[in-house]
């Protein structure tokens, strides 16, 4: 599904009492089954705009357009498991409707199936990570909402979640909104890169990747990389001059 | 067994208590036995016991329900809780005595006062210890529960009641052991039956071996409850939390 986000602003107002600009002119628009990566200093105010396109934050100046009934999938940047319910009864009170057979699907891919009938107490945090992106893709979301959903991950496991958020998002055709600090994962992962500001969070530059996901090459990324690093750095010059 | 072992040690105790204090004033175990399967034979035992459970469990529900939904209601609403404040506050604080006796003054020596003072003087403990629970709830979990749309009545099943439920046992736990305390006040002031009404008798009466009869089987009853069925229920409530080592 199509969506628009035109945020004009959007602002925070501190125990002081001063307002604080933390979004200013976000204009971005994804096509169906797109995955959209925005890439941005810690604190840029990502999550609140992910926030807002979820429908959480309704105090900003400006519009959301998605056509109603979309269903929306979000990995919140903590869990957000039910500490009472299994892994299993967690991603069914989301997927009340879930088939049985691509529920197994699903945890076979995010290899929880050993720890369905497991307590998010018992999970590590990967784990947990997993569990969670499997209730958000078992809804089969129009969107997917996901907020740093490698962060604070051990290489080895990052590399294998990303891998398996790659092998969901290409299956699924799930219009996607993904947030990270880490550029590599970015590339890896998204068709359209959206580079951020420190904060207000404006949009620097838009990159579109051509190729999919599965067909990039280490040197095509290293390229992008580079130039993600040059627009980036251009940015920090200009603003220092 | 230490239960069975600390249970023996009372009655030891009792026993050479009543032969130091003589008969008259502590009666021997075997003199309130006999009192007890006396009242049991005749059926008055079984039938006092009843009606007084009776009006716990309607005094008690009542309290719950209404306690918890005014708690939650001041939890989630701050106009309510504001306005709810200094009533909750008068209330915690006004002796059971007084809400008892107005009851019977304002209505009648019935049923429905007596229940209604045993409700009134719990309802207030519910509502603190529920609008505590209700404060803190955690809003990440609202967020979730929003983001991926789950119907209201299933949140609230399934994510807030939940977090709540300790704290509602924490409420049913106390509140029952007030409601075990005033109940039998209750009675005495203005009930023709219940096991109040029989401890109020036998004081007038000066018969030691009925009052402690009823009294320690009423006791029994309370244990009894309290190990059957709220233990359990709250062994069941938090069945995920990782054990304490």
């Amino acid at each position: 599904m199509q969506l628009e986000v035109n945020i004009a602003r959007k602002a925070f107002t501190n125990a002081a009492g001063e307002r604080h600009d933390v979004l200013a002119d976000f204009n971005f628009a994804l096509g169906p089954g797109e995955v959209g990566v925005f890439v941005g200093p810690s604190g840029c105010g990502k999550s609140t705009m992910l926030k807002i396109v979820a429908g959480l934050d309704h105090d900003y100046q400006g519009g959301i357009a998605y056509p109603s009934g979309a269903r929306i999938g979000m990995v919140f940047q903590e869990p957000r498991l039910l500490p009472w319910r299994s892994v299993d009864d967690n991603v069914r009170l989301a997927a009340p409707k879930a088939d049985d057979e691509k529920l197994s699907a699903l945890f076979a891919v995010l290899e929880l199936t050993a720890h369905r009938n497991h307590y998010p107490g018992e999970l590590s945090l990967g784990l947990a990570r997993r569990a969670a992106l499997a209730r958000a893709f078992a809804i089969e979301p129009d969107f997917l909402i996901l907020d740093e959903p490698l962060a604070s991950l051990d290489d080895a496991l990052a590399v294998r979640l990303r891998e398996q958020i790659a092998t969901l998002v290409d299956s699924r055709c799930a219009t996607t909104l993904l947030v990270t600090h880490d550029v590599d994962d970015a590339i890896r992962l998204g068709d359209r890169l959206f580079l951020l500001s420190p904060r207000p969070a404006r949009i620097l530059a838009e990159l579109p990747i051509r190729t999919p996901r599965s067909a990039r090459s280490e040197a095509e990324i290293a390229a992008i990389k580079a130039d993600v690093a040059r627009r980036t750095n251009g940015d920090r010059a200009e603003r220092d001059a | 067994m230490l239960r069975l072992l600390s249970f023996t040690v009372f009655l030891a105790i009792w026993w050479v208590a009543a032969l130091l204090a003589g008969g008259e004033k502590l009666p021997p175990p075997a003199a309130v036995l006999a009192a007890i399967v006396a009242e049991a034979n005749s059926g008055a035992l079984f039938f006092n016991l009843g009606v007084t459970l009776v009006r716990v469990a309607l005094a008690f529900t009542l309290a719950m329900t209404l306690g918890a939904a005014i708690g939650y209601l001041m939890g989630r609403v701050r106009l309510a809780d504001r306005l709810g404040d200094p009533w909750l506050i008068l209330l915690l604080n006004l002796p059971a005595l007084v809400v008892i006796v107005l009851a019977y003054i304002w209505a009648g020596l019935t049923e429905v006062a007596a229940i209604a003072a045993i409700a009134i003087n719990k309802l207030p403990i519910t509502v603190v210890t529920v609008r505590e629970g209700t404060r803190v709830l955690d809003t990440a979990l609202d967020e979730m529960a929003m983001v991926f749309a789950i119907p209201r009545w299933r949140a609230f099943r399934h994510v807030i009641l939940p977090q709540l439920a300790p704290y509602i046992a924490t409420a049913a736990r106390s509140g029952l052991s007030l409601v075990w305390k005033i109940v039998l006040v209750a009675e005495l002031l203005g009930r023709p039956n219940g096991v109040g009404f029989e401890i109020g008798v036998a004081f007038q009466l000066f018969d030691i071996p009925r009052l402690l009869a009823y009294s320690l089987t009423f006791a029994t009853v309370v244990l009894f409850i309290e190990t059957f069925l709220v233990q359990p229920f709250e062994i069941r409530l938090s069945r995920w939390r990782p054990r304490a080592a």
